[in-house]
């Protein structure tokens, strides 16, 4: 069975499409699968905002990520779970699409997304136009089938130097191949931002180790997350973490990765200390 | 709209708050942030910053800047085809551009230009100037 619409895709059903204004939806976490990353909340948010915008503009253009100015982390989610999601969109045109949104589980809100800016590409570079076109239709009618969703792979990642406290220094090599790139996407395959996301966050835990204090840090969320670049398979990533910021029971980290010399992401994670 | 009709008053009385928004998106101190600071050259600024840095005008100011609108407004009166040829700027479409980019240093200004090589020559002036054209509608 293809990839396309099941090994990446996180959005069940839209409820209501505001064309390129406000567009609602569903998604079920499946059950069976080992976790589900609060980034691939994120991403549901994400996905339920790009239906919309690639209506807006006939499916001839798709976002890809981008930027996020932040993402909140409010809650848990586990397989069962039914994400409800929310997007508002301030613009949707052949440029970019520029929103925010919010995923609740019973009404708790689980993540929110606050200026968010995902360049428009040609669609037809990424996708056939055609299917996700009937893809939006489906999910605006009876739905899709929830379910598809088996996972990802827990990436590992090689630890190469830091200094304690201060830095954490690492390498990632994107894999050759995986389920999720015949969906993300499926004429050209790219390793998800959502993806890097959930790595950097576990990335910096021994940095997180090693900050002051009794009690446990947790990442409350991330802000000025930004992709420059596509992170094609089997590239490799150099990953770093320096720790910003450490106000009483707040900590700043900030991460980035590098293909080379150049910067190819960027991110801070906010922590907070439970006493 | 000319570029004699953007006074130095009108670009200082936004520059603070431009040179933040492309600090913010950047990622860098404001202090590196200078008025000729060429984004690309001197704060290493990507593609996608140049959208993250327009949508924050965007928002901030409550104008609407299109894509490749710099360029155009550059290009004033001449067509496509006398502003550039072959991906590279001809000597007329040199001309305008030197006369309507006074805020880029003039040595940063050489002649053949390939026409994909001039978002390079964008200085935290030229944001603001972009931002006032479309307020001054």
């Amino acid at each position: 069975m293809s990839d396309h619409f099941r090994a990446f895709s996180f959005v069940d059903r839209i409820h209501a499409d505001e064309s390129g204004k406000r567009i609602s939806g569903e998604y079920l976490i499946p059950e069976g699968i080992d976790g589900f990353p609060l980034s691939l909340v994120a991403e549901s948010i994400g996905q339920c905002a790009a239906m919309s915008s690639m209506a807006v503009v006939d499916f001839q253009f798709r976002p890809v990520a981008g930027i996020a100015g932040a993402v909140d982390f409010c809650g848990e989610v586990e397989p069962g779970d039914r994400l409800q999601l929310e997007a508002t969109l301030e613009k949707a045109d052949e440029e970019a699409v520029g929103y925010g949104g919010v995923a609740t589980v019973n009404g708790e809100v689980v993540v929110r997304l606050r200026d968010c800016l995902g360049p428009m590409v040609p669609m037809a570079d990424f996708d056939d136009p055609a299917a996700v076109r009937a893809r939006y239709d489906l999910l605006s009618g009876e739905g899709a089938e929830p379910g598809a969703y088996a996972g990802v792979p827990v990436f590992e990642f090689e630890m190469t130097g830091g200094i304690t406290g201060e830095t954490a220094e690492g390498r990632f090599k994107i894999p050759e191949a995986a389920p999720f790139f015949g969906d993300h996407f499926a004429r050209r395959p790219v390793f998800p931002g959502t993806l890097l996301m959930d790595l950097n966050l576990r990335f910096l835990s021994s940095l997180v180790d090693q900050l002051p204090g009794e009690g446990s840090w947790k990442a409350i969320g991330m802000t000025d997350v930004k992709l420059r670049a596509f992170m094609p398979p089997g590239e490799e990533l150099a990953l770093r973490a320096e720790v910003e910021e450490i106000v009483g029971d707040r900590a700043v980290i900030r991460v980035q990765s590098r293909r080379g010399k150049r910067l190819n992401s960027g991110a801070r994670v906010l922590l907070s200390q439970s006493k | 709209m000319s570029n004699l009709e953007i006074s130095q008053d009108s670009i200082n009385s936004i520059y603070p708050k431009v040179a933040e928004i492309i600090a913010d998106a950047l990622g860098c101190d404001e202090d590196e942030v200078k008025p000729d600071s060429s984004l690309i050259n001197d704060l290493e600024a990507e593609s996608i910053d140049f959208l993250d840095i327009v949508f924050r005008l965007e928002r901030e100011f409550k104008v609407k800047i299109p894509r490749g609108k710099a360029v155009e407004d550059a290009r004033g009166e001449l067509s496509e085809e006398e502003f550039e040829q072959s991906g590279v700027v001809t000597d007329a479409g040199f001309e305008k551009l030197k006369s309507f980019m006074t805020e880029v240093p003039a040595d940063r200004i050489s002649s053949p230009l390939k026409s994909a090589e001039i978002p390079k020559l964008f200085t935290t002036e030229t944001f603001c100037k972009m931002v006032i054209r479309e307020q001054q509608g």
